[in-house]
């Protein structure tokens, strides 16, 4: 059993006669000391997944669990740490007290406490604010001050909604390293984010929703495998070589100079493209399976999902 | 229990930080300088001396003591109360804000410890702040009469319980509407309106209302809602004066209104959705 179960998990909001589905019979499997990414647009449900996880919004069918463990076991939040979208802390307290407040909330002693909040400050870069009250600090620190509560409890799993929002592309690679550096610690992250390209770079394994239900579910490289699609890039010698548009049912296309798309169902009529190639005396400098961003995907994938061509 | 310390104590600084409490605490300060003023025009050694020759002395003096505390701190008590009707009302919807309810209920607290501590901060705060007014009064009073009678102070835990059954109304209605307003205009209701009017339509009941089913939702209603003018007025009164509590009833109703509207707070937040 992974670190979080769901089994048809579904979420209907109801406001008079309206009803929306936030979340569909969503199935979800997570291991151990994973980074992994929900992806989704605004309303696809992924808050709403979280906010179910940790018991802030009941299911309406379905269940879930956590370390195997029920979510109305409140004691589970002793090993979980959660940064909410939009977190608001109250403004009258400095950095520090927020933290140790916090902090005595999730079970830690007096006797730790001040090391470990002196420690995330330092991490977090906000040592020097650490008697300043809140109110006066930028979104930036907000969010770096609401990533060092998620982690005060040293916590073995990490909800993180919208992470890197207001923060400077410097203070976003800072986050990317400390994710990375605990997830080095075997501790596993979920992430919420908008922004692919990040989730790209660090995550393990997506999930997409849109609508409340799971369109696509797998590790990055899966997903943005093109299938039977490479790059080739060659230096040709022989100038009178015309590159054809197709080589024994080989498709090329061209790309941009000589770099082209080549479309191939079988490996060995590849390698018979190859082969003909070599034998025009055309140097091959690279052929990679060709691979789409996971926004490439993303928008794909949802736009699919609006047409109602993927379920 | 920790965590229900841990959240009381969030309450207590959070109200702190309030300036309406400062203000509260200014009237008290404003209140207790008064009557140091307005006593020291007093010549209460002649009202000593004359008194200290009459028989039953005793009695007198601690009539006039016990007046003049009433006298000053009946207003002032009526007032802080309303104050802390308005203070307390926004503690609640605060805590259910987008961004804050989130936070906590992530962390491994109840939802019930969390009611119970906001509940506790906020009487608290209410009580230190009655306190410090009543006894400061009474400390003047009794320095300047020299006498001494620590029943008056019973009045500290009657208005801070009065607050308490008031409160948990407008807890219940912070949970319901998440916002502030709703418990505030009822609570208001209750203790300006409401319960002096059925306390009086309770008495003359049976002499005013001729209808036995009128009378029965008449005295219904008034069983229901809290007291909360017999316990600011004779409650308060019987216990300054010594005369303990002669009837319990209003204290017991008002408690039990108290436990109800707990327990509907904390079953409603239970299932409630943020």
């Amino acid at each position: 059993m992974g670190i979080i179960e769901t089994k048809d998990l579904t979420k209907v909001f109801s406001s008079g006669q309206k009803k929306v589905i936030a979340l569909s019979d969503f199935n979800l499997s997570l291991e151990k000391g994973l980074i992994f990414g929900l992806l989704g647009p605004n309303g696809a449900g992924k808050t709403t997944l979280i906010k179910i996880l940790l018991s802030i919004i009941f299911p309406t069918s379905g269940e879930a669990f956590i370390f195997n463990r029920n979510l109305s076991d409140f004691n589970i939040k002793k090993r979980i740490g959660y940064l909410p979208e939009n977190h608001r802390y109250p403004n009258y307290l400095t950095g520090g007290e927020v933290l140790k407040f916090f902090g005595r909330l999730s079970g830690l002693d007096d006797l730790n406490l001040d090391k470990r909040v002196d420690e995330l400050l330092e991490m977090m870069k906000l040592s020097r604010w650490k008697k300043t009250k809140v109110k006066t600090w930028s979104k930036g620190m907000m969010q770096r001050l609401g990533l060092a509560q998620a982690m005060l409890n040293d916590p073995e799993l990490i909800f993180l909604d919208e992470p890197t929002d207001g923060v400077d592309p410097i203070g976003r690679k800072e986050i990317r390293d400390i994710l990375l550096d605990l997830k080095s610690q075997s501790k596993t992250i979920f992430l919420n984010s908008h922004l692919l390209s990040e989730v790209e770079l660090i995550t393990d394994r997506v999930a997409i929703l849109n609508k409340g239900k799971l369109i696509k579910e797998g590790t990055v490289s899966e997903l943005t495998e093109r299938k039977e699609e490479y790059r080739l890039t060659i230096d040709v010698l022989d100038a009178a070589f015309q590159m054809p548009a197709e080589y024994n049912g080989v498709g090329i296309n061209p790309l941009n100079g000589n770099t082209y798309i080549i479309k191939s169902a079988d490996l060995s009529q590849l390698n018979r493209f190859v082969d003909f190639l070599r034998q025009n005396d055309v140097l091959i400098s690279g052929i990679v399976k060709e691979k789409s961003t996971l926004e490439d995907l993303f928008i794909s994938l949802i736009q699919e999902a609006e047409r109602g061509t993927i379920q | 229990m920790r965590n229900i310390y841990l959240i009381t104590r969030f309450t207590i600084k959070e109200a702190m930080a309030r300036k309406v409490f400062l203000f509260f605490a200014a009237i008290s300060v404003l209140a207790i300088l008064l009557t140091a003023l307005l006593l020291s025009f007093f010549d209460t050694e002649s009202i000593i001396s004359v008194v200290g020759n009459q028989p039953g002395n005793n009695m007198i003096l601690k009539n006039i003591v016990t007046t003049l505390e009433m006298m000053i701190t009946a207003p002032l008590s009526g007032l802080c109360l309303l104050l802390a009707i308005f203070a307390s009302s926004s503690f609640i919807p605060i805590l259910l804000e987008k961004g804050t309810i989130d936070l906590f209920l992530s962390k491994p607290v109840s939802r019930a410890q969390l009611i119970y501590g906001k509940f506790l901060g906020g009487t608290i705060v209410v009580l230190v702040n009655i306190a410090f007014l009543v006894i400061g009064i009474w400390l003047i009073i009794s320095i300047k009469f020299s006498y001494w009678d620590a029943a008056f102070l019973w009045s500290v835990l009657i208005i801070t319980f009065t607050f308490a059954v008031l409160y948990s109304l407008i807890v219940l209605c912070g949970i319901l509407t998440r916002g502030s307003m709703l418990g505030m205009m009822l609570a208001y209701f209750i203790f300006l309106i409401l319960s002096p009017v059925m306390a009086l339509l309770n008495n003359k009941a049976d002499t005013l209302i001729k209808n036995d089913v009128v009378r029965n939702i008449v005295k219904g209603i008034y069983y229901f809602i809290p007291k909360t003018s017999e316990l600011m007025g004779k409650t308060i009164t019987d216990l300054a004066t010594g005369m303990g509590i002669a009837e319990l009833q209003p204290l017991i109703s008002s408690f039990l209104f108290l436990i109800l509207m707990m327990y509907l707070s904390i079953i409603l937040f239970r299932k409630k959705d943020f």
